[in-house]
Order: C-alpha cells, then structure tokens, then sequence
C-alpha cells in the first residue's frame, strides 16, 4: 500500500556527513579536512515544530544549508516532503522557505516591500496572487505602514521579520529557520516567538536552530542536541530534562575565583559537572550534584579561600541539561571534527 | 517555466537590477561620470596629434563611450555578483525555485543597457564641447549595431558573471579585464594596428564587433554587416557557453561551500 501524504516525514535525514577541505599556513599550504557534520539522523513530522540546539560551530547552519539544498552532504541521504536534497533540488525548492538569523540576506538600498516584490517574482508567485500575500504576511511579521521604507533603515527585529515574510512569500510547506532570533531584543525575540507559533498554527512544518534553551523549550515540540557534528540527545524538552532530574543544581557567586579552587569541585567524587559563567565583577559557579543541597557545606569548604556571595540550590532547567550534554560529549569530539585528517 | 512567465522575470530582474545599480554611487560615477572623462581626454589626444576632423572625433566619442560600457558590463555583472555574495543574497537567488541563468540574464542586461548612456552622454559631450558633427552613414543599421552591442556584452557579461557565482575574489579578475579589454577590443586603436598574434583574442571578443558595428553604420565606408552578424552570433555562443558553465558552477558551488561568505 502507498504512502498516504500525512506519512511522509516532512523532513528526514539518514547519517548526513558533510566535510569541508580547507587549508592552513600561507606558503607551506597544508590541506586540511574539517567535519562539520558527522552522520546525522532525525525525522521531522508534517506539522511539528523541531529545533537544533548546539553550541556555535556544532554543524545547524551545515544541517540545514544540505537540507534546502544549498550544499551537497558529502555522505548520507536527506529527503524534504519525500523528495530527494542532491537530485531533486527544484522540487525541494518550491516547497521550502527559509529565514536565516543576522542582518545579511536582503536588498539594503530599496525599500522592504521592493524586496518582497522581487523575492516573489523569483519564487514564481503569481502576478494576480503577489499583491494580496504580500500584504498579508506585512501584516503577519507586523511591518505593515513601514514597507515603502528602505531596508537600510530598519531595525535588526525589523529586519528579521522581513526575513521571515520573504521566507513565506510563496506559502513553503516546511519552514528553515536558520538562529532567527540572534541580535534581538527580549520583546522582539518574544515577538518573533510569537510569529513562529502561529506559522506552526497554520500548518507549517518548521526546523529552527538555535543556542538559546529558553527559545527551544518554549517554542519546540522535540529538540535534537547536536554538539560537534553528531546529534547528543533528541526528545521532547521534559525527555532532555529528565536525563538530570535526579540531580540538584548548587548555583555559588564567587568573586575572583582560582582556576584551581573550580578543578577542586571538578574532581570531587559527590560532583557531575562544574559550569562557570563570568559576570562584570563575579563568577557563577553552577555544580551538579546527585547529592542534594546537603552538599553545599562541602562545595564551599572545596572552594577554600575564595570569596563567596549568594549560594542557591535549585532543580534543573533546560539549560542545565544543555550544558550537560555539551560538556558530557565535550572537548575530545569538537577537537576530532575540527581537524579530522590533516593530510 | 512559460515563455511568459519566464519573460516576465528576465524583465523584472532587469528592472530590479537598474534600480539597484542606480542607489549605487560607485556604480553612478562609473557610467554617468567616467565615458565624460575617457571622451575629454580621447579628444585633446586626438587633437594634439591632428586629428581634428569630425569622423575623428565621432571615432573617438563611440570609443570612450563603448569603454564606459564596457565597465559597467564588468561592475553590473561581475561586481554585482560579488557584492550580492557579500550581502548575502546570492544563496537566496541561487536556491529560488526560478531559473538561474534567466536571473542572470536579468542582472547583466540591466547592466549593458544602462551602460549604453555612456555612448549616448559621450556623442552630447562632444557636440557641445568640441563641436563634433552627429552623422549616420548607414541611419537604418545604427539602432539594429547598438542592439547587437547590447546582446553581445550582456552575453559576454553572463558568461563572466558564470565565474563571479563560483569564486569568492573573482572581483579581481574583473578589474584585470578592464584596461586590457578596452586596448585589444579597438575601443582606443583600431584592432588593425595591434600585433598580429593578438588580433584572433579580439575577434572572440564582444566588444571588438560591437564597436565595429556602431561606428560602422555611423561613419564607416561599408554597411557592418559582417559585425552586426558576428554579434549575434558570439552571443549566441557565449549564452551556450555560459549555460554549460553554470551547471557546472553551481554544482561545484554546492560542493564547496563558495555561495556565501560564512
């Protein structure tokens, strides 16, 4: 019996590999093999909203340019709405869209609805059709009354909701959307969210990277954790959450903290792992534990000398599963992708 | 893809491409500012040496204005590749579902048909600054040379906008192919008199028989017939050429990761 439509994944890539030769030095040149995706596999279902979630430089942009057909995988095979990424790439085409996050990506020097236009034109939207959907997806990013202004002008939030009325033009079934919200403001992140969930309302399938575990843990049905080119976990925000669950979070502001002092906690039997995020004047020491917050008196007697501010424990975020994950599948891999064979 | 849709984009890629190039300052001086200057200086050369008759400056008028054409070709298809790249809008024009090659057949002829102003703006400055006479000795072929011209650079302009897609500083090829154009192509010294070995290279090139079609019907001895042919018939083969190529390009552009800049 053949597949009826609603069983075709949306999106599906069996074991992607995607390596990228470049070179170091200047005049003794030596070829270089980098691995930016190292045999990924996922399915994404008609309707689902599915996110990326990795460090920079962990292989999403790569992803997702082989899945709209910008790169060829070097290995492995990836389909979008049943069709094939290498040999059937128009067929891809018109029935994707895709929104890359920054500021690059459109015509400065005419005005927002100019760009509309001529996107249309080349995604074949009829001439009869163009008016009208333009005017609405204006009115869905929210740009409506500002379209005759040159893009040059626009904010980086308005710039990024013409990025995504530009991916929409030509009504895509399946959505790229590629660090939408890098560079904005909490409200236009939030408004942008917002936009996000309402195409999946209508419909749309929608892969969106990101590094944010807030954005995913709002916006995503299922996350996949890709971290130096392999996918680390996939699963539904709570999925990834209770890989931890057990554990307790102890968050220590500490002031000038020793590199010495956090390789203490390190390589403490009752420690899983030790985070450390700078702050202006002060270090956030975030430890996983199994133990509980019984643990906390001993963590300070570790930190010795150093001096301590708020201490709170608390139970795991996203974030922390995040960090966990990306730590856990850690250095030895990301060093390994980097330089895979220097020939 | 219908003819008519097909058309349709090739003419609004064309239009687009006008508007972009115009909101360009560079790209003003370039075809507005620069054939004045060739023309100004052509003509005291040409004066200096005793060349004051009015063919002789006409000559010299079409030549500064083909030179200016010839800039805007490179700066309107190659340039515009490479800037395209730089602002990230080559991979969303590469991965339209449309045709490729019809949109670059759209960027170059906006570019080629803007830059025919500059044969335009030289022949008005000569007239009022150094009195040349405007003469046609063949009126009926001279629009029928400049629409050859126009066919042979655009094609010419795709097939160099073919290598722009492929390489990140191909830029710098483009401007290696500005001077050495303009001396081999007879748009300053009749191809007659360069050396011999030379001369086949100026042959395959557009601008040799598009300057030789437009100053033949203006002040030419025979009809450019043969020019206004050799023409349509090199921008037929730069046109195969460049199709070829993009497949290709754009192949080993998926390969090697050359569309962007990240």
């Amino acid at each position: 019996m053949a597949a009826s439509p609603s069983d075709v994944p949306a999106i599906e890539a069996i074991d992607l590999v995607r390596t990228y030769r470049t070179h170091t030095g200047v005049l003794r040149r030596r070829p270089m093999t980098v691995e930016a995706v190292r045999g990924i596999s996922f399915e994404v279902r008609p309707g689902e909203l599915f996110g990326l979630l990795g460090p920079n430089g962990a292989g999403k942009t790569t992803t997702i340019k082989m899945l709209i057909t910008l790169l060829l995988p070097t290995s492995g095979t990836a389909r979008v709405m049943g069709f094939d990424v290498v040999t059937e790439t128009n067929a891809v085409r018109q029935r994707i869209g895709y929104v890359f996050g920054g500021d690059r990506g459109l015509y400065d020097r005419v005005s927002g609805i100019d760009n509309l236009r001529y996107f249309a034109e080349l995604y074949g939207v009829e001439p009869s059709e163009q008016k009208r959907r333009i005017a609405s997806l204006l009115e869905l990013v929210g740009l409506t009354g500002r379209e005759n202004e040159k893009v040059e002008g626009y904010s980086r939030g308005m710039r990024q909701r013409l990025h995504i009325a530009r991916g929409l033009l030509h009504d895509p079934e399946v959505i790229f959307m590629d660090e939408p919200s890098i560079g904005l403001d909490p409200v236009g992140a939030r408004e942008l969210r917002q936009t996000v969930r309402s195409m999946v309302d209508a419909g749309k399938t929608v892969l969106l990277t990101t590094h944010y575990m807030f954005e995913a843990d709002a916006l995503c049905d299922r996350i996949a954790v890709i971290n130096a080119g392999r996918i680390v976990a996939l699963g539904t925000g709570s999925d990834l959450k209770d890989a931890i669950a057990d554990r307790t979070i102890v968050e220590i502001e500490t002031f000038g903290v020793a590199d010495e002092a956090v390789e203490r906690l390190r390589a403490d039997d009752e420690v899983n792992a030790v985070n450390m995020e700078e702050r202006d004047q002060s270090q956030i020491l975030l430890v996983q534990s199994h133990r509980g917050a019984h643990i906390t008196q001993r963590l300070l007697s570790l930190l010795g000398d150093t001096r301590v501010g708020k201490v709170v424990a608390r139970e795991p975020t996203l974030e922390d599963a995040y960090v966990h994950l990306i730590a856990t599948t850690g250095d030895d891999e990301a060093r390994s992708a980097r330089a895979a064979s220097v020939q | 893809m219908s003819a008519g849709r097909s058309t349709r984009l090739i003419w609004f890629v064309t239009w687009f491409n006008v508007r972009m190039l115009l909101a360009s300052e560079f790209f003003i001086l370039l075809t507005f500012i620069s054939p004045l200057i060739f023309a100004t200086l052509g003509f005291f050369l040409f004066r200096s040496g005793g060349g004051t008759a009015g063919q002789t400056l006409l000559y010299v008028a079409l030549g500064a204005g083909m030179m200016g054409v010839w800039s805007t070709t490179l700066f309107g298809c190659g340039g515009a590749i490479a800037w395209q790249r730089w602002e990230g809008t080559l991979e969303l024009l590469v991965n339209a579902p449309s045709r490729y090659d019809f949109i670059l057949v759209g960027q170059t002829f906006g570019a080629v048909v803007f830059g025919f102003y500059g044969i335009v703006a030289t022949l008005a400055w000569g007239v009022l600054l150094f009195g040349m006479p405007i003469q046609a000795t063949y009126p009926l072929l001279l629009p029928l040379s400049l629409l050859a011209a126009v066919v042979s650079l655009g094609s010419l302009g795709m097939l160099i906008a073919t290598t722009f897609v492929l390489y990140r500083h191909a830029n710098a090829l483009g401007n290696l192919l500005e001077y050495p154009i303009w001396l081999i192509t007879g748009l300053l010294v009749p191809v007659a008199t360069l050396p011999i070995w030379i001369q086949p290279v100026s042959w395959l090139l557009a601008p040799t028989w598009g300057m030789e079609a437009i100053r033949g019907a203006a002040i030419g001895a025979d009809p450019p017939i043969l020019a206004i042919v050799m023409c349509f018939a090199l921008a037929v083969a730069y046109y195969v050429a460049a199709r070829i190529a993009l497949v290709y390009v754009l192949a080993k552009a998926r390969r090697d990761a050359t569309l962007s800049l990240q």
